[in-house]
């Protein structure tokens, strides 16, 4: 706790998200349920930042929040400074679902289309979409219409869309969850790259302890529902899986969120939250 | 023993006899058996009753050449187009406002409950009483027929839209109006295909019931007052005639359907053909 409250005050003058004191929940019939009883972190600039939790802890609907599309009961969020109260294309979401691209648009105009939305040219917005989609190695896929598309290919279309449009920060629910094993290595690996090339900042939710590892700057730990923030792990300078930090940041990540090997194994695998 | 050889693992019962035949020839045997059975009952009843096939085609020829069917088809199919038209824009707008608010939606609830199970000629009386012997009773009726199919079927596209879809469009920055005109209209096209058929099915019905009455009411035009025409005048080839062309009508604007799917939504992966 002690280590968090001295990340806020040191990051206060230039945080891109700034989550103070937020309370979450949603409604049943008429009873209210706290997903997140109390949550506090800031997101900096060119920052890699991982929402991590076990099931049902409130971290998606932290991000929703942060997207705009829930609003905290207690608490602010402010996004670059400014206090957000409706979604917008400043924090692009990549959804979890395969199912998040337009169908009826070809892979180029899923693209295109946000960025006409927001008032670029037709030309201008195809020549950039063509460019994210080259960043993204989805060039030759453009013509395509989504159902014509692998799961991963589907989810690389959704965070070109996302990178696109120049978000102040870009953030990802999931975007993984749902692929197989080995593709979703490979696009963990592919998204350092675009994220390194593009210096976009980033709010990554997962319930993985091995993505977090391999994606995050930092890492917001959040504890069982109504949860609080268990602590802010700095994992930039571990090194790689076989060294000695590494496997000491897992182990304690996995005390922290409880979690059997088994368990988390099996949630490795493309386990839905 | 070479035919076991090749035969698949799963092996279909051979095809014997008449299921060997190419599709075409199947349906020109029907076809021409069909005819066969209409020529024989046409002789057997007398020309004053029935026309052969023959005396059919043969007025089907003249009444084009002459104008007079010609016309008559136009007439019914204007009509058609002008109802099914007026009942799409009204469609459209009554869904809107059920999306747009909690009022719109209950009287939309309300209206096809009352309205959808009434015949759409059923209110021609009441029409004719209102707007006289005129084709805007006519549009009317018609109306009322296409537009309570079309807002079934676009609104229960839109209630099933994937809300992931819905959540895009907020994010990329599309408010209320856009995120029907461009999200859900799109998404519920499948939809709106389907209830266009349907709503062009009650139209044709209604249209050629209503040229009936209309016809005994002494108003002039279009293929059911045609048909009418030719009963009173104890002329059943041109009876058939008509019959043909309407029969062969409807087969095409079945074909147009299924192109216009196939060029949208199947081919968007929306609907499976």
């Amino acid at each position: 706790m002690s280590e968090q409250i001295a990340e806020r005050s040191s990051a206060v003058g230039n945080a891109v998200v700034s989550v103070d004191r937020v309370r979450l929940g949603y409604w049943v019939g008429r009873d209210f349920h706290t997903a997140v009883a109390d949550a506090s972190f800031d997101v900096r600039p060119r920052e890699r930042m991982i929402l991590i939790g076990p099931s049902g802890c409130g971290k998606s609907t932290l991000l929703k929040a942060i997207a705009g599309f829930v609003a905290p009961v207690e608490g602010t969020i402010a996004v670059a400074g400014r206090r957000t109260l409706e979604p917008g294309p400043d924090r692009a979401v990549v959804f979890q679902e395969f199912d998040q691209l337009l169908p009826w648009r070809t892979v180029l105009d899923n693209v295109a289309y946000p960025l006409r939305v927001n008032g670029r040219s037709r030309r201008d917005a195809a020549a950039a979409a063509r460019e994210y989609l080259e960043l993204t190695n989805l060039g030759r896929a453009a013509d395509r219409y989504p159902h014509q598309l692998s799961g991963g290919m589907k989810q690389r279309v959704a965070i070109a869309r996302a990178l696109a449009l120049q978000p102040t920060v870009l953030l990802m629910d999931e975007p993984f969850g749902a692929l197989d094993a080995i593709t979703r290595q490979r696009l963990q690996v592919e998204l350092n790259r675009i994220v390194a090339q593009t210096d976009v900042t980033l709010l990554f939710v997962t319930h993985s302890i091995e993505e977090a590892l391999v994606l995050g700057d930092r890492i917001v730990v959040l504890g069982n529902a109504p949860s609080t923030v268990l602590e802010v792990v700095d994992v930039r300078d571990l090194g790689g899986p076989e060294s000695v930090e590494y496997s000491q940041m897992r182990g304690r990540l996995r005390g922290l969120l409880a979690v059997d090997q088994e368990e988390e194994e099996v949630e490795d695998h493309g386990g839905l939250d | 023993m070479a035919a076991s050889t090749s035969a698949p693992a799963i092996a279909r019962p051979r095809a014997i006899g008449w299921a060997r035949l190419p599709a075409w020839l199947r349906y020109t045997v029907i076809a021409a058996l069909l005819v066969v059975v209409w020529h024989l009952y046409a002789v057997h009843k007398g020309p004053l009753v029935m026309a052969t096939p023959w005396q059919s085609v043969q007025a089907l020829w003249d009444g084009w050449r002459d104008g007079n069917l010609a016309h008559a088809t136009w007439t019914t199919l204007r009509l058609l187009f002008e109802g099914i038209a007026i009942g799409i824009v009204v469609a459209a707008v009554l869904v809107a406002f059920a999306t747009l608010s909690k009022f719109g939606e209950d009287l939309l609830a309300f209206l096809t409950a009352v309205l959808n199970p009434l015949p759409g000629v059923a209110i021609l009386p009441l029409a004719m009483l209102i707007f006289g012997l005129n084709e805007t009773a006519l549009r009317f009726v018609l109306a009322n027929a296409t537009i309570w199919p079309l807002a079934i079927a676009v609104s229960t596209g839109f209630k099933t839209t994937n809300q992931t879809l819905v959540a895009v469009g907020r994010n990329i920055g599309l408010r209320r109006v856009r995120i029907i005109t461009d999200i859900l209209a799109p998404a519920a096209l499948p939809y709106a295909v389907a209830g266009l058929k349907t709503a062009w099915a009650f139209g044709w019905r209604t249209i050629i019931a209503a040229e009936l009455v209309f016809g005994v009411a002494g108003a002039k035009g279009g293929l059911g007052n045609y048909i009418n025409d030719a009963r009173l005048n104890l002329l059943p080839p041109k009876m058939f005639a008509a019959l043909l062309v309407i029969a062969v009508l409807g087969v095409v604007f079945e074909a147009l359907f299924g192109l216009l799917e196939r060029r949208t939504v199947v081919r968007w992966g929306m609907k499976t053909s």
